[in-house]
């Protein structure tokens, strides 16, 4: 028995190098917490450990950075232990936020964004789209009833997150005429297209927002619809390099071509 | 850079990746071998990171030691849950030469050259009993039977072998 405290103290190499079991490392986490030498030791050692680490640092594959960039804005953060009141009220807004995996409303409306912008800045704009898109289809898939329904809207869910993490997705944003704004974020390889809208205003019974693809060159009126705006985002195919993306107001239902000027044009 | 953030600066958890992603998936890979698996585990880890930013206390270490205890603490776990009963079954002689499985872009770079020289300077023991736990995930008493010895001699050994890789690389803490 009067081994045990050394047996202890010689623990912190073992320990910082993750070769204890569960219930000795528990052990030796609380020795730590009376233990200002192994405390210390244990730091020193822990750093030491890092820089094992280091030395086979290798670089991740590229499609990793995306995606965890992405998975981020739909993964909340522990509060802080201690009263930041800024980041408490932050979090008390998250947890408020309907969809949870919804993003702030901060990094949603900052985001017109000028071509050849900061390739950092382009990343987390699609990454909030991609979250907002996931938050979208959690609300359509609380919405529908039938297992069909469920099952196009998953699919179609995927094909959208497949858009928004492309490497190549370019995000563009614009004002409406009917108030908030609306995004496209395209894939030129996959051509094809998300649309989304937020803060638009409530029409009148009997009246939809219609999505249309256009033509480069033109009149609104050789457009292709692409579907009805409602809560969630619409996926375009068959998108071509220079179309630009319409919305309409339109009698229920929608129409074959579009019969008012869009209340917003967006390049793709 | 991490208390940014820990307030949701996804910005600034960008340049973190940057600089951290690496270590992570090489330690990572390091333990676990296979790619995708390691690919997956270093994906929670950079996630975990997003995720318990708050917790970093920089006073009580650097950024990247905090972060790369989580990294190598869940390759650890994913091993031992995974192939712990297979590999107890084999105590076959351990391939103690790991250098061959480990890719040029990492032997070519400073950091690498620089912990190899701190290796050599430690006695053969230490030096092994260090890499089969660190870079291979065996527990200590694994260590044990591995190298043929007593425990208590494991214990020392990588104890002592860690406070002169801390002083050969001048590590301060
Ligand atoms: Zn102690």
């Amino acid at each position: 028995m009067k081994n045990l405290r050394d047996d202890l103290h010689v623990l912190t190499g073992s320990y910082v190098l993750d070769a204890v079991s569960p219930d000795e490392r528990e052990e030796f986490e609380r020795h730590l917490q009376t233990c200002p030498a192994c405390d210390a030791e244990v730091r020193g050692l822990r750093e030491t450990a890092a820089r094992l680490a280091m030395a086979r640092a290798v670089a991740p594959p590229a499609r990793m950075e995306r995606e965890v960039l992405a998975a981020t804005y739909q993964t909340r953060q522990l509060p802080p232990l201690s009263g930041d009141p800024l980041s408490v009220a932050r979090e008390r807004r998250r947890v408020q936020a309907a969809g949870v995996f919804a993003p702030r409303k901060s990094s949603w409306s900052r985001r017109v964004l000028a071509p050849g912008q900061a390739s950092w800045t382009r990343r987390l704009a699609v990454a909030a789209a991609a979250a907002s898109v996931a938050a979208a289809a959690v609300l359509g898939i609380a919405q529908v009833s039938t297992q069909h329904q469920l099952d196009t809207t998953r699919a179609s869910g995927a094909a959208i997150a497949r858009v928004v993490t492309a490497a190549d997705a370019q995000v563009e944003s614009a004002p409406s005429k009917a108030g908030g704004s609306v995004t496209v974020v395209t894939s030129a390889q996959l051509r094809e297209s998300v649309v989304s809208a937020t803060g638009m205003a409530a029409l009148p019974a009997g009246r939809v927002y219609q999505v249309w693809v256009m033509a480069p060159d033109g009149a609104p009126f050789s457009a292709r619809s692409v579907g009805l705006l409602q809560d969630t985002q619409l996926l375009a195919a068959a998108v071509h390099r220079g179309d630009r993306i319409g919305i309409t107001v339109e009698p229920a239902g929608g129409t074959r071509q579009p019969t008012t000027t869009p209340v917003a044009v967006i390049p793709t | 850079m991490l208390t940014q953030v820990a307030r949701g600066d996804h910005h600034a958890f960008e340049l973190v990746y940057g600089e951290l992603s690496g270590p992570v998936y090489g330690v990572v890979r390091q333990v676990l071998r296979d790619p995708a698996q390691s690919e997956e585990v270093a994906q929670e880890v950079l996630l975990e990171i997003w995720r318990t930013a708050c917790r970093f206390d920089p006073a009580r270490g650097s950024g990247a030691a905090w972060a790369l205890t989580i990294a190598h603490r869940r390759a650890v776990d994913r091993i031992r849950t995974e192939n712990a009963s297979s590999r107890r079954e084999q105590k076959a002689a351990p391939d103690l030469t790991d250098e061959q499985d480990v890719a040029e872009e990492v032997t070519t770079s400073l950091e690498y050259q620089r912990v190899r020289r701190c290796l050599d300077g430690l006695t053969e023991l230490q030096r092994e009993s260090i890499k089969l736990a660190y870079y291979k995930g065996y527990s200590y008493p694994e260590v044990a039977t591995l190298l043929g010895v007593a425990l208590g001699t494991v214990k020392t050994r990588i104890r002592d072998g860690m406070i002169r890789m801390r002083d050969c690389m001048g590590v301060t803490w």
